[in-house]
């Protein structure tokens, strides 16, 4: 059988990771079959155009509580090419930490201003923006004090370019102790956000976050 | 390819999706590769078929809250992409990528049986996010189809080619032909997932 491919980190302290990571080194793709692994999104749409500010429900509602911020980026390959007209799916917690799905039974505090998720497409040169409330970091295993830090999801999807992923937030002091960060090792920092000067937006933070879609998330129909 | 030789940007982390990807997010038309909107005269050319199954962890329990994305070629075997784009046997009607989220971890995921690519034996790709992991990914064979036996997907994991292939389930549902395919993410009876870097 020859090589095999990488035996995949289970995350300390993370249960739902020891219940769910393949213990057996992947396969190796036979050559021949290596683009039929690869999906080709079709061309997605945001619906709601209003998704972009994820600070307030709606657009003539009152802003949620924390601190709006906005995060500006570019989606590409590793090559540097743009990935454009991709969709960037976006969630949140609110301000105290708490998701508003319906599968969160954390009993932490809502938001009624608040709802957490948005969408946006990327543009010709895949930049995206949106806006968000700075998430509360939250208690992930209250069993060993395990906190889980502050940090955004993002689920990208375009054409053969398809990620999931989460920006983090930089000196935060749960950074270190979070399973999938330690996976990660000294590449952790490539998904900490960058804090700029939100210039005259009406927010209070700025971040860039760009995201870059390679190793074995490769484009092949570039 | 190691990034020490190259000219690649370092690749951003992949993470796990987490338990909350909202369902607010979910899209009927990907879960489902044979509907079509009210009023709309329209058919993806095909055998339709319901691959129905449980996603499970390594205790034997479902996998609550995966994100379950397929790929697949059409009734000719053909893919649909950027490479493929003019070909007469693109099916206008038929893009092949579906997703789906699984509150509990069982899954039922409706669209037509796909087409032998060249040289390959019809084969959905299933890509699984969740709580825990960043992605897994395999492919789904169907029992009974030639071209099987001499796969080199199927072909490379030797003996653990059953575990790839989905079981006719003796019937149909809606018109439907019924598969049944489980994936166990670890441990005993665990699922061969690929993995397309040489590390």
């Amino acid at each position: 059988m020859g090589k095999h491919g990488r035996v995949l980190g289970i995350g300390p302290t993370d249960n739902t990771s020891d219940q769910r990571t393949p213990r057996q080194p992947l396969r190796l793709i036979p050559e021949v079959a290596r683009s039929s692994f690869v999906p080709v999104v079709p061309a997605r749409y945001v619906t709601n155009p209003h998704e972009w500010d994820m600070t307030r429900t709606a657009p003539d509602r009152p802003r949620a509580d924390g601190v709006p911020i906005e995060v500006t980026g570019r989606v590409c390959t590793a090559s540097g090419r743009p990935v454009p007209n991709a969709l960037l799916e976006i969630w949140s917690a609110n301000l105290y930490g708490r998701y508003r799905h319906i599968e969160d039974h954390s009993g932490l505090r809502l938001d009624e201003n608040h709802l957490g998720m948005g969408r946006v497409l990327t543009d010709d040169e895949g930049r995206y923006r949106f806006w968000a409330i700075s998430p509360g970091a939250y208690l992930a295993r209250p069993d060993i004090g395990r906190w889980r830090p502050k940090h955004i999801h993002m689920s990208i999807s375009g054409g053969a370019s398809r990620m999931i992923t989460q920006m983090y937030f930089p000196d935060e002091p749960n950074n270190a102790s979070d399973p999938m960060a330690i996976l990660m090792g000294d590449a952790f920092e490539r998904n900490i956000g960058k804090p700029r000067d939100p210039g005259g937006t009406d927010v209070e933070e700025g971040y860039d976050f760009d995201i870059v879609i390679g190793g074995r998330n490769a484009t092949f129909f570039e | 390819m190691s990034e020490l030789t190259s000219n690649l940007l370092p690749a951003t982390n992949e993470d796990t999706c987490g338990p909350y990807f909202p369902i607010y997010f979910a899209d009927p038309a990907l879960e489902d590769l044979t509907r079509f909107d009210p009023g709309v005269v329209g058919q993806a050319a095909g055998t339709p078929i319901i691959l129905r199954g449980r996603v499970l962890d390594r205790h034997g329990d479902l996998a609550n809250g995966a994100l379950l994305e397929f790929w697949q070629a059409n009734a000719k075997g053909v893919y649909r992409t950027p490479a493929t784009e003019g070909e007469d046997d693109v099916d206008p009607w038929f893009h092949g990528y579906g997703r789906l989220r699984t509150a509990s971890g069982a899954y039922g995921y409706r669209t037509i049986l796909p087409g032998a690519a060249p040289g390959r034996a019809p084969n959905i790709t299933l890509t699984i996010f969740s709580d825990g992991i960043n992605r897994i990914v395999t492919q789904i064979f169907f029992e009974g189809q030639t071209g099987n036996d001499t796969d080199p997907v199927l072909l490379s994991v030797g003996a653990e080619a059953p575990k790839l292939i989905a079981k006719h389930d003796g019937r149909t549902a809606g018109g439907c032909e019924v598969y049944l395919f489980d994936v166990v993410m670890a441990g005993p009876g665990e699922t061969p997932f690929f993995d397309d870097l040489e590390s």
